[in-house]
């Protein structure tokens, strides 16, 4: 590493020049990164939260949650099976929230769960949905954007169900829109029910809280989940693949894997032909190096270790500003979030491809001919 | 005998193409001996120091540095020999440009793999002192002038502490004054330290400051010389 710092200090303004290349890349790869979390928290933060392991929808090639749709005796098939802890229905559907006086609020994602039950989500203010059957928990997005307070009343669009607010949950969101959950019977009501609710004297038919969109499991790890799948009609997915289920989420997730895989290919191959440029612009010093006794392996050793000190400085200031800037995104409520793991994993996953990129000048190392010093090409 | 050079040819080329650079050539240099080899260009000289050097592997015949047969030894143990055994003086630009006076000479304790020592930079001093360089360790090459950078190269030839010094046209760069007061360095240390020395030039008139010369014509030995002043 002698050579390789020497070499460093002497030619400060090309380094800092491919620095700044390379920090640059870490900067918007680090972004990229909080943004991909960011996006996938903003998706999928309410099925997320769910206390599941696996979400069984109505058989289908293409599995999601707005065709779902499950009846009782699947999901009352399902609880009884062996090695299910636990099985409750979950309803879902997209309704478009208005206030009293019909101005919009959002569009929102109502989910029926039973009351009681272990798809509840905890409330950080307000109570649970043992209370009022007309009760609704609403994510803090909500509440935030657009004030909506306990004791508020939310008309749901073209059903005109209304929903007092009841409590309010952590940010949770499906498909890029605010969760709302309300007891599993209201949900019926509201998606299969009449607009309105019931004409007056009149009560809506048993069956119609037969159904709901899909079923929450706890499963034991041995249960036989195709055997149980083939006799209720149902496809099972573990909660990884049922995010997939989200819409939009697979697509969002291969975008930015797609743009972050991009821009290490370009890192690399920037590197690559710093790397080389750099590499024959020294072929005189290199060749004097190896005449007077210098190793392959020495060379090769320095020109790696250059190579890796430039990355790591580098794209250790890229990711720092970086996350400096990305806190700031997260505080301001965009889809934005920092995430150790993938902020270490992108950065690494960088000095690799700078690496690997800066290799391509091994093989015009080991090919200069140490004759060269004496100022002869043959 | 430092190194003994008998009946090499080196042939370069193929098919028509092909030359002969050295053609039987056979001599020998003892330690603490300067040897100029002259010649006009293309005659020879430089593949006679890549050969004595082990950059080029002759077509034939044999060249010893201190007891140890080259033809034998694949690349690896030849650039072990070139910087155990070695010291070469290049022309004046080959300095490494990022490294201080003092660094030049440290780079060998580098490329031998080890840290340098408080022994090796008193060495290196003593060396840069011994060529009236130790003033100017800390200068950068581009702050030397062409005479102070082959100064720099003798100090850095002899770091290893070489049985062998190859010195390639040391003058060619320099004003007479100048390149009359390197060969003479040239010819001091090489006693001093006992090293045998061989050192091609084109210019006759540093003739007088090598205890021999050789003159070598299309590859071949025409003349053997002592010098007058030897």
């Amino acid at each position: 590493m002698f050579l390789a710092w020497r070499d460093l200090l002497f030619a400060k303004g090309r380094f800092l020049l491919m620095s700044m290349i390379i920090a640059l890349v870490a900067f918007l790869m680090t972004l990229l990164s909080g943004l991909a979390s960011g996006l996938i928290k903003n998706n999928i933060s309410g099925l997320m939260a769910l206390d599941v392991t696996n979400l069984a929808f109505e058989y289908n090639d293409r599995p999601n949650y707005r065709n779902s749709m499950v009846e009782r005796e699947m999901w009352e098939g399902w609880r009884n099976a062996e090695g299910v802890v636990a099985a409750e229905p979950l309803g879902h559907t997209m309704f478009t929230a208005r206030t009293p006086e019909d101005l919009p609020l959002d569009d929102v994602v109502l989910w029926g769960v039973e009351p009681g039950g272990f798809l509840e989500p905890d409330v950080l203010l307000g109570e649970s949905l043992k209370g009022p059957d007309d009760g609704v928990i609403i994510s803090a997005l909500l509440a935030n954007k657009h004030g909506v307070k306990l004791g508020d009343v939310i008309v749901l669009d073209r059903v005109l169900t209304k929903l007092t607010v009841i409590g309010i949950t952590s940010e949770q969101n499906i498909g890029h829109v605010p969760v709302i959950y309300t007891p599993i019977r209201k949900w019926q009501e509201a998606t299969y029910g009449p607009p309105g609710g019931p004409p007056p004297g009149e009560v809506l038919p048993d069956i119609l809280f037969d159904y709901a969109s899909v079923i929450a499991l706890q499963l034991a790890p041995d249960t036989d989940i195709e055997t149980v799948d083939i006799a209720w009609g149902t496809v099972t997915m573990d909660k990884q693949s049922a995010y997939e289920a989200s819409s939009g989420y697979k697509e969002e997730v291969q975008t930015v894997k797609m743009i972050q895989g991009f821009m290490v290919v370009i890192s690399a191959l920037v590197i690559g032909a710093f790397f080389t440029i750099w590499t024959i612009q020294r072929t005189q010093e290199i060749g004097l190096v190896k005449a007077l006794g210098g190793s392959n392996a020495y060379l090769l050793r320095d020109t790696m270790g250059q190579a890796l000190i430039l990355m790591i400085l580098a794209v250790g200031v890229g990711t720092f500003l970086a996350v400096w800037l990305g806190l700031s995104f997260e505080q301001s409520g965009k889809p934005f979030m920092l995430v150790k793991d993938n902020i270490a994993g992108s950065s690494g996953l960088l000095i690799v491809a700078g690496l690997i990129g800066s290799m391509v000048s091994v093989r015009l190392i080991t090919r200069i001919d140490p004759i060269i010093a004496l100022g002869r090409t043959r | 005998m430092g190194l003994q050079v008998k009946d090499v040819v080196l042939e370069l080329g193929d098919g028509d193409a092909q030359i002969t650079a050295l053609d039987h050539v056979s001599f020998g240099v003892g330690a603490g001996e300067l040897l100029a080899v002259l010649g006009p260009s293309g005659a020879g000289k430089s593949s006679l120091l890549a050969v004595c050097g082990g950059l080029r592997h002759p077509t034939s015949g044999t060249v010893v540095i201190g007891g140890k047969p080259l033809m034998a030894m694949n690349d690896s143990q030849l650039t072990r020999l070139r910087l155990q055994s070695i010291g070469f003086v290049f022309q004046q630009s080959n300095l490494i440009s990022s490294l201080t006076s003092l660094d030049q000479l440290l780079l060998m304790v580098h490329l031998a793999g080890r840290r340098p020592r408080k022994a090796d930079r008193d060495h290196a001093m003593a060396l840069l002192n011994s060529v009236d360089m130790g003033h100017r360790a800390n200068r950068l090459p581009d702050q030397l002038s062409g005479g102070e950078r082959q100064r720099i190269g003798i100090a850095r030839a002899l770091m290893t502490k070489p049985s062998l010094l190859l010195v390639d046209e040391p003058t060619s760069m320099l004003d007479q004054v100048r390149g009359h007061q390197i060969v003479a360095l040239l010819n001091e240390q090489c006693h001093q330290h006992q090293v045998a020395a061989v050192m091609v030039t084109h210019d006759v008139s540093m003739l007088d400051a090598a205890d021999r010369s050789l003159h070598i014509v299309d590859g071949r030995i025409q003349e053997v010389a002592v010098s007058a002043t030897n």
